[in-house]
């Protein structure tokens, strides 16, 4: 299919049926996010059709227009406006018999038709069922089991291979060497992961990184030292989070079907097009016979932005001329999978006497965020530096960037570099706000004149109860705001009991969004909640553990995560729409206040400053005053 | 080995491995899918079936004891009196990624048919076995509730 960026046309997104249904198509993926049903309902409501009428194709590279990845939570605020300005130039086509074709116009006015209330989500039905098909369900004649014989760190490479008994093991159809790359291709599942235990690796010791520490100024100012030394109120902090696992419930998984004139791949991957570039180089295929369909993986967070499972599926089955579905332990998974970066966050601000900041001063320490944690110094202000810029007015910023070589493999995770910025900003303006004896919520109001960023902190304020709060017996509540990068608008209110022992227990939690123009409110609702348990389990409960690159955390026992008995007792989600405003996003800013609003209320609670995640019990009771 | 399994009603013949998981029979012998592969240590609830009404990993028992049981998937869950559930979990829309979901399911099914009206507290006990990195717990927790007001 031709790029057509510049001038998307009616043809390349949608097709009437025979039977008068539509198809509809995107670029970007369904990994449980909800594309899909938004898409459509923009489609639905632009027609004036039953949803039922609308089928949705997604990501797949032989019937989608070419698209850079679903990440950012860029899918309702790029394509979903894309689609709705199809639908409407489309509507006028259908009704007097026309073919669908022509340029989409690059304005459209929002259709009066209301949205659909159901579906609440169109795969539902599936999903409940056992209908539904993830990448891990794909059966193919003919198909084989792999498995990968893993180094035991990262950049370790096989010096010998004695495959001698594992070729012997029953079910064992050969065993590949590609590169670096060793594998078993097997007729079943347990016999592949066997053989492929029994093979005798020497390794070779990694090569020292040769990678050194960049820093890219995101924000200069000569004069934020001069400023602070005059401020009336200073404070200055370091905060730190330590690696996290994506941790899917699903392992990754693909299924390779590579003939020796083109590839078939089934996977779980958030860059269909760019998975399909690198799969044929793999394995040596003209990119245009290499077609990619994604399926529904677990839920990915970031960690599929990397095609890696995919990749080895497509060298094992090239390797044995048949297909192979490979699916990751979960000790691989935690032990092999990309990690989101470590950081440490040094930062420090002033206010004058009135309470207004004078300047700030903040450096971000971190590992490459982004696709496959790649360094690409131009993008690396809005991956690796997400957010790293306060919302508030600040006449003297000075913001630097500071990346630093990583023994673990790194990648996005959800918000990438915002979740850690956030954190830190969040956490010093409660700090100074305590230090001035005022409440957080005035000094943030005090310091933005955006009138979008203010109602989301009067909501919140006013649903949580926040001026009339009283602290005692070990509760508290706990504030934090961000504008996400893209122009989302979230304010969060957590309650926390602290109990003596230092243990910290949700309660409830407050969240006012302003998302731009709403297209699902359900939608909107599950990812906050969902962003919401996800973010207070990696803020309460959450470190891979490793040392130089060997991960000691392999399993649900040494990696917990938030499960029923963690989960908040209550989620207000209160949706501010901002009249006239386009959609931005919602997959990834609810989480990225949730841990300083986390961090402030167990100050609050027992005032114990936590400046360092997770915040364990050890950490709270050594905080404590 | 051959085993004789007793699976969504029907009985079932499988030529396996002697050690195979019943997991793994139902998804490559048995082409019953919805039980999926988490973890393969009983730490995750993706796998869960009901074996006599209980809910169980698969992951975690061998074909050879599987015999013993009636065993239902998620694929016979509507005939077995999980359709209540099912629904409930369609309407209050308590999914994101749908991985974790089967598993919910199972030990909602399990809890309500030993426990016809549990509360928010002992649903989140009878679901804590079950993982969800998509967070949709509290939605889970209304749809059985839901469930639960339906089936009274």
């Amino acid at each position: 299919m031709t790029i057509r960026a510049d001038a998307p046309r009616i043809e390349d997104r949608i097709r009437l049926e025979p039977d008068g249904r539509v198809t509809v198509f995107s670029g970007k993926v369904e990994f449980g996010q909800g594309i899909r049903t938004a898409f459509a309902k923009v489609v639905a409501a632009e027609l004036g059709i039953p949803i039922d009428r609308v089928t949705i194709v997604l990501g797949d590279t032989a019937q989608v227009p070419f698209d850079m990845g679903t990440f950012g939570s860029r899918s309702i605020a790029q394509d979903g406006e894309i689609l709705r300005r199809a639908a409407s130039a489309a509507k006028p086509l259908i009704a007097a018999g026309r073919p669908l074709e022509g340029p989409i116009p690059d304005d459209a006015p929002v259709s009066a038709t209301p949205l659909a209330a159901e579906p609440r989500r169109v795969e539902a039905r599936d999903i409940v069922t056992g209908a539904a098909r993830f990448v891990a369900d794909v059966r193919i004649d003919g198909m084989l089991r792999g498995a990968i014989a893993r180094p035991p760190v990262r950049g370790a490479r096989p010096a010998t291979v004695d495959d001698r008994a594992a070729r012997e093991m029953p079910g064992v159809v050969m065993v590949v060497r590609d590169g670096d790359l060793v594998g078993v291709v097997a007729e079943r599942q347990a016999q592949a992961v066997a053989a492929a235990q029994a093979l005798e690796i020497d390794w070779t010791a990694p090569a020292p990184s040769a990678d050194d520490t960049i820093s890219l100024p995101i924000n200069e100012d000569a004069g934020v030292e001069a400023a602070l030394a005059v401020s009336a109120t200073r404070v200055a902090a370091d905060y730190a989070m330590p690696y996290i696992s994506n941790a899917p419930i699903g392992p990754s998984a693909a299924v390779a079907d590579v003939r020796g004139d083109g590839a078939t791949i089934y996977a779980g991957t958030q860059r269909p097009f760019g998975l399909r570039d690198e799969v044929a180089a793999a394995t040596s295929l003209p990119v245009p016979s290499v077609r990619v369909i994604p399926l529904m993986p677990s839920g990915t967070y970031g960690r599929n932005s990397l095609g890696d499972c995919a990749i080895e599926a497509a060298r094992l089955s090239k390797a044995c001329g048949r297909p192979v579905l490979l699916q990751w332990s979960r000790e691989e998974e935690f032990a092999h999978g990309p990690a989101r970066p470590a950081c440490a966050l040094d930062i420090e601000a002033g206010t004058d006497a009135n309470g207004l900041f004078t300047a700030w001063r903040y450096d971000e320490h971190t590992n490459a965020h982004g696709y496959g944690g790649s360094l690409d110094k131009a993008r690396a202000p809005f991956t690796s530096g997400r957010n790293a810029v306060p919302p508030y007015l600040v006449p003297h910023l000075a913001v630097t960037l500071h990346i630093e070589p990583s023994p673990l493999r790194t990648a996005s995770f959800r918000s990438l570099a915002a979740a850690e910025n956030v954190f830190a900003i969040e956490s010093l303006v409660d700090e100074i706000a305590f230090a001035r004896g005022e409440d957080p919520l005035d000094l943030r109001l005090r310091n933005t004149n955006d009138p979008r960023l203010r109602a989301v902190l009067e909501a919140v304020a006013e649903r949580s109860g926040w001026r009339g709060r009283t602290g005692s017996d070990g509760r508290g509540l706990g504030l934090a705001c961000t504008l996400y990068a893209h122009g989302t608008y979230i304010a969060q209110v957590a309650e926390v009991f602290a109990a003596p022992n230092g243990r910290v227990r949700l309660g409830r939690f407050w969240c006012a969004i302003d998302p731009g123009r709403v297209i699902d409110a359900n939608g909107i609702r599950n990812q906050c909640e969902g962003a919401i348990v996800q973010s207070a389990s990696w803020t309460l409960l959450e470190e891979l553990k490793q040392r130089g690159g060997r991960v000691a955390s392999t399993g649900w026992d040494t990696y917990p995560i938030a499960t029923f008995r963690d989960a908040p007792t209550e989620i207000d989600v209160h949706i501010l729409s901002a009249a006239g405003e386009p959609p931005t996003g919602v997959g990834e800013p609810p989480g990225v206040p949730v841990a300083a609003a986390i961090a402030n209320a167990v100050f609050a609670a027992c005032g114990a400053r936590v400046r360092e995640l997770p915040i364990t019990a050890d950490r709270v009771r050594a905080a404590r005053r | 080995m051959k085993y004789r399994l007793d699976i969504n009603g029907v009985v079932r013949d499988v030529d396996v491995p002697r050690g195979t998981t019943l997991l793994e029979a139902l998804r490559d012998d048995l082409g019953l899918v919805a039980a999926r592969y988490g973890c393969g240590r009983g730490q995750c609830g993706a796998c869960f079936v009901l074996a006599d009404g209980r809910a169980v990993a698969s992951c975690l028992i061998g074909v050879e004891q599987a015999a013993v049981y009636r065993i239902v998937t998620v694929e016979g869950l509507a005939e077995a009196g999980g359709d209540a559930v099912q629904r409930a979990f369609v309407e209050e829309d308590a999914m994101q990624c749908g991985y974790c979901t089967s598993g919910m399911l199972i030990s909602a099914t399990a809890l309500l048919q030993r426990q016809a009206a549990p509360t928010a507290d002992e649903i989140r006990e009878a679901l804590a076995s079950n993982l969800c990195r998509c967070g949709v717990q509290l939605r889970a927790v209304r749809a059985v509730q839901r469930a639960a007001e339906e089936r009274a």
